[in-house]
């Protein structure tokens, strides 16, 4: 199982990757290859490092060690790099992170005008577009507060793709959610998906990873313990960690 | 009634509750009663002494000895020494008319409309210079008034304003550098805030007052007045700068990494995300703050300005008045009452409006 099989360019590149929060040694030589238009989902036991890791992608968190290459551009301390990134990568956060003062309208709007410099009515004109996508078109001129779980985390969803994002970051997207509400947030992703977006998600939800996932990453203590296609992991898990882990969350 | 309905609670009659709160037992009731007459008797001296038996007209002065209820002459007469303090009689028009201006800033400032940072240093510094100009004159033919002439209401509102004016801003720029992500930074600006916060504000306005003087070169000076409002400011951007952070605190980490994601910068970040919601999670301190600033300008009389409360004490300090202090310190406090009242009206009208969507 080859990292990057065919010639498809790299989304990301981590290249022993290491991380430390003061002597805890998060990540691990971590090297990921992710190719252009490839859907990776993540999993393994609460810290293992698998948000730590997608974070390092988007520089929420700093590596100490080894390189992370982004659409081509190395993260290093270069500020104006770092931002011109941050534009091309969407995250959505377990917890919604929607600004509560500002409408969903609003909050899908801000960053376009403020970083894009797009005028108000366009900017207006591609939020609707967005929220008609994840279904909500309707509560646009709500605040985040008088919306459910689910429709805060698709409204999420629809301020990051305001950005035009190449690459999206989903961080335990459903986690926060009440179980009748993950459905209808996994839709989205799932027409994501469809469309060839790149994206890396860290999600327990394997009922998502066995249907749109091109590779499955198994990562516990901060290593990369195994990854295969969905099929291969699932059905054959070769390490001893990977089929204690499955046998945990599938059991139910 | 089988088929009740239950749309809405059923409603309990008002006399059920005053009779199950205050007269449920015949103890409840003897101890409603007093209470009753206790605060009837309170009131009914209040008004007698304030409307029933009060003398109204300064010229019914001579009539105030044998009334026993307030003389209002006192304020009939010397109103214009509260209102105007040292200024010159003939000019006091511009005294009023500086209120006027700035009051109705203040008032246009309230107003969501004016909420941009375009809009609303327009309208102070037009509020400012029109105050400026006509108080100090020496412009249009108007002849000069320096600020030691100035007293009574038009300087006491200039003070506040000009503290919060002056102060507003710098107190957001202590509290975002004490949370500064260098330390340096954040050492310095912190060891500046907590420095000007166990001061008293007495000591401040004396240092800047008098000692000042004698340490800056004269160009930078400035007259008294400007000095002490400096200081004032300084500690009141102190204190704020504290609530304010307070405000930053509270807010949850998630929500400036979602504007780092969406490639916000540190300013976006800062007037977008961060301050807006700053300011709504300590609305009730920030406007604390502002009541305590208005209440704390009458410290000023002691380095020896004449604002309202000092022009009252003029006003009942000579010949017949003297005795009169009670009825002007009523007067006084209810012009603090109104402006205070007002503020604090303001500042739960903003809570409700802030709190839209919020749960």
């Amino acid at each position: 199982m080859a990292n990057n099989p065919t010639m498809t360019p790299s989304a990301v590149k981590m290249e022993s990757v290491n991380k430390w929060f003061d002597q805890f040694h998060v990540l691990k030589d971590i090297d990921l290859n992710v190719a252009d238009g490839e859907k990776v989902v993540i999993c393994g036991p609460s810290g293992s490092g698998k948000s730590t890791l997608i974070r390092c992608i988007c520089k929420l968190e700093d590596h100490q060690r080894g390189t992370i290459n982004v659409l081509g551009t190395e993260l290093n301390e270069d500020v104006a790099n770092i931002d011109e990134i941050r534009r091309e990568v969407g995250m959505v956060f377990q917890q919604f992170n929607l600004f509560p003062h500002m409408t969903v309208l609003e909050n899908c709007t801000l960053a376009q005008t403020l970083v894009r410099r797009t005028g108000r009515k366009q900017a207006e004109e591609i939020a609707m577009q967005f929220l008609e996508k994840v279904r909500i078109p309707e509560q646009s001129s709500k605040y985040p507060g008088e919306l459910s779980g689910g429709q805060q985390q698709r409204v999420a969803i629809a301020r990051s793709l305001c950005m035009n994002p190449k690459i999206m970051l989903f961080d335990e997207p459903t986690s926060a959610l009440d179980p009748e509400m993950i459905s209808e947030v996994l839709d989205v992703m799932v027409s994501l998906a469809e469309e060839g977006m790149t994206m890396i998600c860290v999600t327990h939800e394997m009922g998502f990873a066995r249907r749109v996932a091109d590779r499955v990453i198994f990562m516990d203590e901060g290593e990369i313990v195994e990854q295969n296609d969905p099929h291969t992991f699932f059905e054959n898990p070769t390490n001893e960690r990977t089929k204690l882990f499955l046998s945990q969350i599938i059991q139910h | 009634m089988a088929t009740a309905t239950y749309q809405s609670p059923p409603k309990v009659p008002f006399w059920h509750t005053v009779k199950n709160n205050f007269f449920a037992s015949p103890l409840d009731c003897i101890i409603s009663l007093l209470c009753v007459v206790f605060f009837a008797t309170i009131i009914y001296t209040i008004v007698d002494w304030a409307f029933l038996s009060s003398i109204w007209a300064a010229e019914d002065e001579p009539l105030c000895r044998d009334a026993s209820g307030a003389c209002w002459s006192v304020i009939d007469a010397r109103h214009r020494i509260i209102f105007f303090g040292l200024f010159p009689y003939e000019e006091h028009w511009r005294s009023t008319l500086a209120c006027v201006v700035m009051i109705a800033t203040i008032v246009a400032s309230c107003f969501p409309w004016f909420w941009s940072a375009i809009k609303l240093s327009t309208l102070w510094i037009a509020g400012f210079g029109t105050f400026y100009i006509l108080m100090h004159g020496g412009l249009f033919g108007l002849s000069v008034i320096t600020p030691e002439r100035w007293g009574g209401l038009a300087l006491t509102i200039f003070i506040f304003a000009a503290v919060s004016i002056i102060g507003m801003p710098l107190s957001i720029l202590l509290a975002l550098g004490r949370r500064s992500k260098l330390p340096v930074i954040a050492k310095m600006f912190g060891l500046f805030i907590d420095f000007f916060r166990s001061l008293p504000l007495l000591t401040i306005l004396f240092t800047a007052a008098i000692i000042t003087p004698f340490v800056l070169p004269d160009m930078l000076q400035g007259d008294k007045l400007y000095r002490v409002i400096a200081g004032f400011a300084i500690f009141f951007a102190a204190y704020q700068a504290e609530n304010i952070r307070a405000g930053l605190q509270s807010i949850p980490t998630g929500q400036d990494e979602a504007g780092l994601t969406l490639g916000l910068g540190y300013w976006h970040r800062i007037t977008r995300i961060q301050l807006p919601q700053a300011f709504r999670n300590s609305l009730p301190a920030i406007v604390n703050q502002f009541v305590i600033t208005f209440k704390e300008t009458s410290i000023v009389t002691i380095v020896g300005f004449f604002e309202i409360l000092a022009s009252g004490a003029a006003a009942y300090g000579t010949g017949v008045w003297t005795i009169h202090y009670i009825e002007v310190y009523v007067f006084i406090g209810l012009i603090y009452f109104i402006f205070v009242f007002s503020l604090s009206r303001y500042g739960a009208y903003l809570e409700k409006k802030l709190r839209v969507g919020h749960g």
